[in-house]
Formats: C-alpha cells, sequence, structure tokens
C-alpha cells in the first residue's frame, strides 16, 4: 500500500508538516547516538595517537609521534601472546557452544508442557548477570569449597585446582564460558527450528527417509543462516569475555589466560598507558566492525531467505 | 518479529522415533539440565547454609537467612540501590528519547535505513573498552565519575540503539490508518502517537523497559571502572567481598542470589522477545 510514497523516500500519507515534526521526534535520539557512540569512537582514536598518561595532563595532546603506540604493539609479545590466547579461547568456545546450542536445540524442538519450561530454564546462564556466572564457576573451581572438587577427593582421585594450573587454566574459563552461553545459540536456532516448514518434512518421511537424513537434507539448510550467525555472535562477543576471566584467573596464572580484551584493560586502567590502551582498543573494534559487517550482510541474506 | 504461531515442525519426527532413541533424547536432556541447573542452585543453597556447615552436602539442614542479614547490616543495600537507580535512570531515558525517534524510523521509510541497522549493530558489537577509556577521561574533567548518573549515561551506549531498534518493529506491527485518519481530524502527529499509537505498542514498550533494565543490570565492566565507593553497584560489591574481606562464601552466595533473583523473574516476563533483544540489528525482524 505506502509503495508509492516509499519510492519518493516519504512515508504514505506524511505531508511537508509532518516532516517537520517527525524531524524533531528523531533529532534527539540521534544527536544524543552520535555525542555517545560517535564521539568518543573518535576520541578513543585522538587518544591511541598519544603517549597519554594521568601523570602528565600534556601527554593528552601530544601528537609528535602519532603511530608510535601502534609500532609497539606490533613489537609487544605479550600483546601478541594475548591474540594468540584470544584464538585459542574463542575458536574453542565458539565450536563447543554452537554444537552444544544445537544438540540442545534439536532435543528441545518438540511439544510439551515440561520441554516448554526446559526451555525456558535453559536460557537462565546466559540472562544471569556475568558476575554471577563468574562466582558460581569460582565457588566450582575452588577446591576447598567446590563440591566437585572435594566429591572427587572423597572417591580418592583428588583433583588439583585447574585456574591456578597454567596448562588448565583456559580451558577451564572455556568450561565455564559454555556454560553460560551455550544457551544463546541455542535460542537462536530454536528459533529457526520453529520456523522449518512442514511440507519438505512429510514429504521426506513419507519418502522414507532417516532420521538422520531428514536432518542433513531438509533441516539443516533452513537453519544454516542461524547457526552461522549465532556463531558469527559469540565469535564477536568471546572478544570480550572479561567478568570470568576477572574473576576466575586475573589473568593468570602468569598470562595464561590474559586475552588481547584483558591486556587492554591492564594497560589503561593499572598502569595507565592510556594512549597504548586506546590503540589496542582501536585495532580491537576494529577487528569487531570487520565481523559484525559480515554479520550484517549474512543477516540480510538469513531474512531474505524465510 | 518472527513469532507466527508455527507448529513445532520437526517435532513431529522426534515423536516418532524408536523408544530407544526417545530414551537417549530424554536421558540427553536430563543432563543437560543438571549441567545447568546444579551450579545455580549450588549458589543458592550457600546463601542459606549456616556459616559452621556453609560447605555441606546434607540437603536437609536447617536454613538461616544470617547471610542475608549481615549483607543488610553492611552497605551492601545501597550499593544495591545504585544499581536499581543507575538501570532504572537509564532504562527511562533511553525510552523517552529512543521511543519518538523508533516511530519516526517506523513511518517514515528513507534510504539510510540500513545503516541505521549497522549502527545499532555497531553499538551492540564495539568492545566496552572502547567506549571505557574515552568516558573514564571524559567523566574526569566534568566530574561524572563515580556518580549515578555517569553509568547511567555510558547505560545509554547500548539502551538507546536497543530501544531504537525493539521500538521501531513494534511500531511496524501497529496499522497506521487509526492514526492516519486522527491527523486528517486535525491531531498533530505527536498527539495522535501519544493517544493512539503508543497505547497499542504498551506490551512492546513493556518488554523493552524490561530488556534494557536487565542489560544495565548486568553491567559489570563499566561499574567496575567507572566507579568507587559512592556509586558502586551491586555486582562489583560483591566481588570486592572476595578481594577486600577475605572468603566470605557465604555472604557472597546472598549477594549473587540477590543479584540474579530480579533477573530470573524478568526473564519469565520477556522470554519472547528475547531473541530480538539479544540479537538487536543482527537479523531483520
Amino acid at each position: 500500500m505506502p509503495a508509492a510514497g516509499a519510492e519518493a523516500g516519504i512515508g504514505y500519507g506524511i505531508d511537508r508538516r509532518h516532516r517537520v515534526a517527525l524531524l524533531a521526534g528523531l533529532l534527539p535520539a540521534l544527536l544524543l547516538l552520535v555525542a555517545l557512540t560517535l564521539a568518543p569512537a573518535l576520541y578513543l582514536f585522538v587518544i591511541s595517537l598519544t603517549p597519554a598518561t594521568p601523570t602528565n595532563p600534556a601527554s593528552l595532546t601530544d601528537f609528535s609521534a602519532p603511530a608510535q603506540n601502534y609500532v609497539s604493539a606490533l613489537g609487544d609479545e605479550r600483546f601478541i601472546e594475548s591474540l594468540w590466547v584470544q584464538i585459542k579461547l574463542s575458536v574453542s568456545t565458539v565450536a563447543v557452544q554452537t554444537a552444544l546450542g544445537l544438540g540442545v536445540a534439536l532435543l528441545l524442538n518438540r511439544g510439551g508442557r515440561l520441554v516448554g519450561a526446559l526451555r525456558t530454564i535453559f536460557l537462565i546462564p546466559t540472562v544471569l548477570p556475568p558476575i554471577v556466572a563468574a562466582l558460581i564457576w569460582k565457588v566450582l573451581y575452588t577446591p576447598d569449597v567446590s563440591p566437585l572438587h572435594r566429591a572427587l577427593a572423597s572417591v580418592g582421585v583428588p583433583v588439583a585446582s585447574l585456574i591456578t594450573n597454567p596448562d588448565t587454566a583456559l580451558w577451564a574459563i572455556a568450561v565455564a564460558d559454555t556454560w553460560q552461553w551455550f544457551p544463546f545459540t541455542m535460542l537462536i536456532i530454536l528459533a529457526a527450528l520453529q520456523v522449518v516448514p512442514r511440507e519438505p518434512l512429510e514429504a521426506a518421511t513419507v519418502d522414507g527417509a532417516s532420521p538422520l537424513q531428514l536432518f542433513l537434507y531438509v533441516v539443516l539448510p533452513f537453519i544454516r543462516p542461524a547457526i552461522v550467525i549465532a556463531a558469527l555472535f559469540r565469535l564477536i562477543d568471546s572478544v570480550k569475555a572479561f567478568p570470568l576471566i576477572y574473576v576466575l584467573t586475573s589473568g593468570g596464572p602468569g598470562t595464561a589466560t590474559q586475552v588481547t580484551n584483558y591486556y587492554a584493560f591492564t594497560q589503561a586502567f593499572n598502569y595507565a598507558y592510556w594512549g597504548y590502551a586506546s590503540a589496542i582498543s582501536v585495532m580491537l573494534t576494529a577487528a569487531v566492525f570487520v565481523l559484525s559487517a559480515l554479520i550484517g550482510s549474512r543477516g540480510a541474506k538469513a531474512a531474505g531467505h524465510e | 518479529m518472527s513469532e507466527e504461531p508455527h507448529p513445532v515442525a520437526a517435532g513431529r519426527p522426534a515423536s516418532r522415533r524408536k523408544p530407544a532413541g526417545r530414551v537417549l533424547a530424554n536421558a540427553a536432556l536430563a543432563l543437560a539440565f543438571l549441567f545447568v541447573v546444579v551450579p545455580i542452585a549450588w549458589l543458592a543453597q550457600m546463601s542459606l547454609r549456616p556459616n559452621e556447615d556453609i560447605l555441606g552436602y546434607r540437603l536437609l539442614f536447617t536454613p538461616t537467612l544470617d547471610h542475608y542479614s549481615s549483607l543488610l547490616e553492611g552497605k551492601f543495600l545501597r550499593y544495591f540501590l545504585n544499581s536499581v537507580l543507575s538501570s532504572s535512570l537509564s532504562t527511562a531515558i533511553a525510552l523517552l528519547v529512543g521511543t519518538p525517534a523508533a516511530y519516526v524510523l517506523s513511518r517514515w521509510r528513507f534510504r539510510g535505513q540500513r545503516h541505521v541497522a549497522l549502527w545499532v549493530l555497531s553499538t551492540r558489537m564495539a568492545p566496552q573498552i572502547a567506549f571505557t577509556i574515552p568516558f573514564f577521561l571524559f567523566f574526569r574533567r566534568v566530574g561524572l565519575n563515580d556518580t549515578v548518573w555517569g553509568l547511567a549515561l555510558i547505560y545509554l551506549t547500548f539502551n538507546l540503539a536497543l530501544v531504537i531498534w525493539m521500538m521501531r518493529s513494534f511500531f511496524d506491527a501497529v496499522p497506521r490508518a487509526l492514526e492516519e485518519a486522527a491527523w486528517l481530524d486535525g491531531c498533530g502527529i505527536w498527539t495522535a502517537f501519544l493517544r493512539i499509537t503508543l497505547p497499542l505498542a504498551a506490551p512492546g514498550l513493556a518488554a523493552t523497559a524490561v530488556l534494557c533494565f536487565i542489560f544495565s543490570w548486568n553491567d559489570f565492566f563499566y561499574a567496575l571502572i567507572l566507579t568507587r565507593t559512592n556509586a558502586m553497584t551491586a555486582p562489583v560489591a560483591i566481588v570486592n567481598f572476595m578481594q577486600y574481606e577475605g572468603w566470605e562464601w557465604g555472604k557472597m552466595a546472598a549477594g549473587g542470589t540477590l543479584v540474579m533473583l530480579p533477573v530470573l523473574v524478568f526473564t519469565v516476563l520477556v522470554r519472547r522477545w528475547l531473541v530480538s533483544g539479544l540479537m538487536a540489528g543482527g537479523i531483520k525482524d
């Protein structure tokens, strides 16, 4: 119905007088969004070009060596190592969370009141305040307190703390992260499963397809875009993992769990290298934006698919 | 919104599965259920256990509210209120400013619409540290560090975009005929909006408000850096029990339980809208 108006770039029934009124409604939000998101982003970039640190106010406007922070980062072993830690954590958690989320979504994709209740219960870890999730796992990973550690000790297989061992700390965090976030992928995939059309399923069933064949050749093609989007969201959010690392290991032992985001945080707020931390944040943000653009195009495709 | 009352399509083959497969599926679900629920339940039961038995296993124990009352005797109540205040304030401002904008974006289609979606997505995706450093420096200069207002302001970085995104799709679902009739009767565009369109979108407004509140309530990173003692929020206070007051497991568990309770209640209320809320900007509604 509103096609003609849309073509002119103006909604149906909206004249000039209305346009002024509409602009008045739109502008405050736009200005506030610019002030809150675009301006800080630009400011971050500007700081990244300086050696800013709180003890020397002049450093905030010292642009004598604008690329210095970026050059330093490339030669900073701890920064490079933090990228490796990040990649290990991101790849492992995204893979496991996507698989687990898909599995549980398939199990929950049927009718019944009990299943309906389970769908809501399974969401809890993801909506829980992240700090509470971190607290829960702090309890589970502290040997004197943890029911798991004490149960294992009482049957004669004591296990030393996993989060103070550099070989296991990152994987312990990955397990906690998976507990917290697999419901996210589950939720997205479940939503896609529920709109898989019936006809092809019924046709394939009549033709004698096995459940595995049904899944691989009928269901999977329909839900693939949702799986990809869910994984991409998790990939981006995995870059921001913070409360778990802060509470469980503080980036340690040594630098075993120091992801890039955490490294930037310590550089900025423990050592007050604001300029350097800003440069790392700029690179991190740029990486995230590239991935977001990917979601933007994928999302449009997924929507077009439905 | 993709919430057409679709039948559970792929569920049909599952129900026709052979009994053995059915049993296996149920066992897997039961395992997943334990994996999800036991850790949470463990924290909750710890908060009720008396200190001398804080690590106990026995299911039967005499629950005590000691940990909760010791929380209230300390400053925790104040930090809890800081959380309530900063989250509510931010939610209110986001709704006030964002709802009219969402309405405009719903009614007035222009060429840049796709960019709005991408912008919303970017604010959802940007690492918090990228906002924290500039805001920290700016707040230091204008005296907003360690204030509830400062927190409310930085929560707007995600809340405002969320409101615009969610409310736009709710307004899309409200038919235009009613408000256009009001315009013809000489009603101003915003009068018609307030009297006709907004009431019809009220359930959406409530859901959006709850989502904004949850996301602000769950924040840890911003509050950790931008507050000290005055505006400290409950999540940061809990971590401080760990670091400065030794290992008070009972108190920590009680604090954690208190912080998660509102979220649990609200989640049940907004479950239907969680997908669009969590993925704002990432999928076309």
